[in-house]
């Protein structure tokens, strides 16, 4: 049975993970699987079959254009499994084309596979407490965690265009700000310091900020510190509602480790806590920790990392 | 940490087998606020870090002190128990916060069995909402166990009385707006409503204690201090009677501060016993710390009991003063016990950490405070001697 | 203004327990109200306190569901509905079907709050689909909402970017935990909560010639995770260097 798959994400490199689990399906199942896009964005897409998807408006200011322009062209050419990027506009596409099409569909799945009818998968669950076993019934719609994909590169195939017509919206977008990048880039970070609530002050900031710099990684936090405290803009909490990150190296500091907060963090390769209760879940979820106060500890660190550089 | 354990919520199914699922929804929702906005800074509490004002007005403004009183004067109306329960709850989220809010609260109980009807009205809703802190000032510099010996008078002169005297070891002096005021008249000892700020009221420093630093305490001195006769609490020379009628309710709800207070060094000892490691394994594999931690559950288990029933006697409406002062005497004594052995379970860091020991220095007060353990025992021995004729 | 919010009674995760295979212990596990929902109930209550209306709390779930139901009652919505299932045995879609069919059944509403997603199963699916299902504009991830008249202004937060979106009314919005701080409801209120009315429909009886819709869930299993829980303690200096060296020696130090 050769099955047909898409692939789809509302940003290109998002996609390009997503064409990476279709193309691994495809394979198996001796199928297809073609990368779907939007507006103007063909050159950045991976695979050697791509299809773009344009209308009057730019479809990709919308989740709900997209969705609407996505369900329109899958109607005609019914893929088994549309794929699509686990984000947060692409969890919104994901389910309205579940219900524009009559498919069942789950979000942020992994380690996808073809299995019989279904699309099987990994998700976490519990805020990553347990991993469930998904299984899919074709046609369906799957949401893909974001990060759990090798980013394809572009390729020069041509894309097909599909003219969608005009896409109505209920809702306007009457602003839209990007979010200062600079630093701050969790996501690909290799290395990440991270502040928690043994932090005091939002001064004190300045020993992790410069324990981040001293080892070339970049600053998150646990909630408290971004939503209550506003110590740091969202984009630094990492955790369930945050950004889930898979670096190198984690370094926990003063944080206690509550589920929502691993959550953001297990697939860390090496996770390493510093905190003055020894009895912080923190220590269970690290490979390595320190129990002390990070006021004397990171000094100390940064005095013998001054040392080893020289 | 769950303050409103599985201990409690089986102690109101045997007690209240119709309602008990009213009752642990309070409690449950109360211990999740003092999870949250109580526990966490406890430890500040007591290095003086965090004020009490701002906490405590939350507490009682969720509703703490409500649970006893009735509706009509902004009560919950619920059992006493559910009360000495919730008490021993925030003794366990932090003892200094407790004892503030358990003499308010003992004001509270005067006014609602011994004011007037004007009075009640007057003073209950401010209590019992959060919008007045209350403080009962009895004790003196000359007279603690012996209030009768009280030296600080109440003189009539006219429509007033003015109140001359010192007050000492007062909680919340200083930051309360109404002090139940116990001071002699012509006819002996009597009770009166003081409102803060008044000029002839002052108060002394904040004391240095050796715990429950969270709470202030200090001396209160009256001079020529005026209030208006309606201020007079009840009929003139029955104030010892209120006094020790509160102070009898009042010697349960300590037997659940303590309790709660035993509670958390409990709990810290058995989890510093699990991961604590010596001679390859964790100390809670050695028999003299299991012997410790059984003694001490034993002794919790059965403290929680003795203010249980006590409790139950109250409500019954029966002479319930024996089995207050049993409740006391046994619940402060045995806190210090398990306070002690939770020191020495964490070893050199209970002997170093303010945040373990502070629970044995918050504890010690109460074997002397409202009731010392020897007048209680006397009281005891004297009712069961009165029986046996 | 009429606000339905829906409200999940979910398994506690912080609490849920596995058996030494890493089989889940589901049966008798704590439940809570999903976290994420309170802040959905908050945002309807200030709206109700800015625009009058009411608020009625809209649930999928076993019995057990209605002391979530109550505490959002207790926190100040004015009643609730409860349809009678269990969303853990169902698939998503199902779930935000019956959601709109009770939503449906007590219309009109102007607003429909969701959280993102719950706190146990975080699927963030069910929002889009309620707005999809009930044909309304929908918003999600909103961190601050503005009524005034027919239409709100919503912003929205995007992983890169932040949105502001007009939306005629009515519409199904989700909101993020960082849009308020939910209110504790007081003891008097939690006393209260139980008089307040709380209904009980069928799924059949709102959604009539149901077929079944198992979960996709196949099996559930505790990760292991496998750390090594290594730990040092002593005095700041030989701990700092204790932990640069285990680190260096995991090649996870930049050279």
């Amino acid at each position: 049975m050769s099955i047909k798959v898409w692939a789809f994400s509302e940003s290109a490199s998002v996609a390009n993970e997503v064409a990476a689990a279709a193309s691994g399906i495809a394979q198996t199942s001796g199928g297809s699987f073609t990368v779907v896009g939007l507006d103007e964005g063909g050159s950045k897409l991976a695979g050697e079959d791509k299809l773009v998807l344009k209308a009057q408006a730019p479809l990709s200011a919308s989740p709900e254009a997209a969705a609407a322009a996505l369900a329109l062209v899958a109607k005609e050419s019914n893929p088994d499994v549309i794929l699509v990027g686990s984000t947060r506009n692409g969890k919104e596409i994901a389910s309205r084309l579940a219900v524009k099409l009559g498919r069942p569909c789950a979000s942020d799945v992994f380690a996808v596979t073809l299995d019989g009818g279904f699309l099987r998968g990994k998700r976490n669950i519990f805020a990553g407490k347990l991993q469930a076993d998904m299984a899919l019934p074709l046609p369906c719609v799957a949401a893909l965690k974001v990060g759990a994909y090798p980013v394809l590169p572009a390729s020069p195939a041509k894309e097909v265009e599909r003219a969608v017509g005009e896409v109505a919206t209920k809702t306007r977008v009457i602003e839209k700000r990007e979010k200062q990048r600079g630093t701050v880039d969790l996501k690909g970070a290799k290395l990440i310091v991270s502040a928690g609530r043994g932090v005091k002050k939002k001064e004190d900031l300045t020993l992790i900020s410069d324990l981040a710099a001293a080892l070339g990684g970049a600053v998150g936090c646990s909630r408290p510190l971004s939503s209550d405290m506003g110590w740091l803009p969202e984009e630094h909490h990492i955790g369930l509602t945050g950004v889930s990150v898979h670096p190198d190296l984690y370094l926990a500091v003063g944080i206690s480790g509550q589920l929502q907060h691993v959550a953001g963090i297990k697939d860390s390769k090496v996770i390493a806590a510093i905190n003055s209760d020894k009895s912080a879940p923190m220590f269970e979820a690290s490979d390595y920790g320190v129990v002390g106060d990070l006021y004397a500890v990171i000094p100390a660190m940064l005095k013998e990392l001054g040392g080893r550089h020289r | 940490m769950a303050i409103y354990s599985a201990e409690h919520r089986r102690l109101m199914e045997m007690f209240y087998p119709a309602h008990h699922h009213e009752y642990s929804e309070v409690l449950t929702s109360l211990g999740g606020f003092m999870e949250k906005e109580i526990l966490p800074i406890s430890p500040k509490l007591d290095t003086g870090e965090a004020k009490i004002a701002g906490p405590r007005k939350a507490l009682l403004e969720h509703g703490m002190c409500q649970i006893p009183f009735s509706e009509k004067y902004g009560g919950l109306g619920l059992p006493f128990s559910v009360y000495a329960n919730a008490v021993e709850m925030l003794g366990t989220a932090d003892a200094s916060i407790c004892l503030s809010v358990e003499i308010h609260n003992a004001v509270a109980e005067g006014l609602s069995r011994f004011g007037s009807e004007y009075q009640r009205k007057k003073y209950l809703p401010k209590l019992l909402s959060g919008n007045s802190l209350a403080s009962f000032t009895l004790t003196e510099p000359a007279s603690g166990s012996d209030a009768g010996t009280m030296a600080t008078t109440a003189e009539k002169k006219g429509s007033e009385y003015s109140i001359s005297g010192s007050k000492m070891f007062i909680t919340n002096a200083g930051e309360a707006d109404l002090y139940l005021v116990f001071a002699k008249t012509r006819k002996g000892p009597s009770c009166f409503m003081v409102e803060a700020p008044n000029p002839g009221l002052s108060f002394g420093g904040d004391l240095r204690k050796l715990g429950m630093k969270g709470s202030r305490t200090s001396e209160v001195v009256f001079s020529d201090c005026r209030v208006p006769e309606g201020n007079l609490v009840g009929e003139e020379g029955k104030g010892a009677d209120y006094a020790k009628e509160i102070l009898h309710g009042a010697r349960i709800i300590v037997a659940a501060l303590n309790v709660g207070i035993a509670q958390i060094a409990y709990e810290k000892s058995v989890a510093y016993a699990r991961q604590r490691k010596a001679f390859g394994r964790s100390i809670a594999e050695f028999q003299l710390i299991r012997e410790k931690i059984a003694d001490m559950k034993t002794e919790i288990d059965a403290g929680r009991l003795l203010y249980f029933y006590a409790s139950r006697i109250k409500e019954s409406g029966a002479d319930y003063s024996s089995e207050a002062s049993q409740a006391k005497v046994f619940a402060t004594e045995m806190s210090l016990r398990v306070c002690d052995s939770a020191i020495q379970i964490h070893g050199g860091y209970g002997y170093t950490t303010d945040e373990l020991h502070r629970h044995w220095r918050d504890a010690r007060l109460l074997t002397i405070g409202e009731g010392t353990s020897e007048v209680l025992r006397m009281l005891i021995a004297r009712r069961e001697l009165a029986r046996s004729q | 203004m009429r606000i339905a919010v829906c409200v999940k009674h979910a398994v506690d995760e912080t609490e849920l327990k596995t058996d030494s295979a890493g089989n889940p212990q589901l049966k008798g596990a704590a439940t809570k109200i999903s976290t994420f929902d309170k802040n959905a109930v908050e945002e309807a209550l200030r709206l109700k306190a800015s625009h009058s209306g009411e608020v009625v709390i809209v649930t999928v779930g076993t019995p057990e569901a209605k002391k979530s139901m109550k505490e959002a009652l207790a926190m100040g919505a004015d009643r609730g509905v409860l349809v009678n299932a269990d969303p853990m045995s169902m698939e998503t879609r199902r779930t935000s079907e019956l959601l709109a069919a009770a939503i449906r059944k007590g219309a009109p509403y102007d607003l429909v709050l969701c959280a993102e997603g719950s706190s146990d199963n975080y699927s963030c699916l069910v929002p889009p689909m309620l707005g999809e299902q009930l044909g309304l504009p929908y918003v999600g991830y909103a961190r601050k909402i503005e009524v005034s008249g027919q239409s709100a202004r919503v912003e929205r937060a995007l992983e890169d970017s932040v949105e502001v979106i007009e939306a005629p009314l009515p519409a199904v919005v989700s909101v993020v935990s960082e849009i308020n701080e939910p209110r504790y409801p007081t003891l008097i209120q939690i006393m209260q909560a139980g008089k307040k009315p709380m209904e009980e429909v069928s799924p059949e009886a709102i959604l009539p010639g149901l077929t079944a819709a198992p979960s996709f869930v196949r099996g559930m299993k505790a990760q292991a995770m496998a750390r090594k829980r290594v730990v040092f303690e002593g005095p700041p200096d030989e701990t700092a260097k204790k932990l640069l060296d285990a680190l260096a020696s995991e090649g996870v130090l930049p050279r």
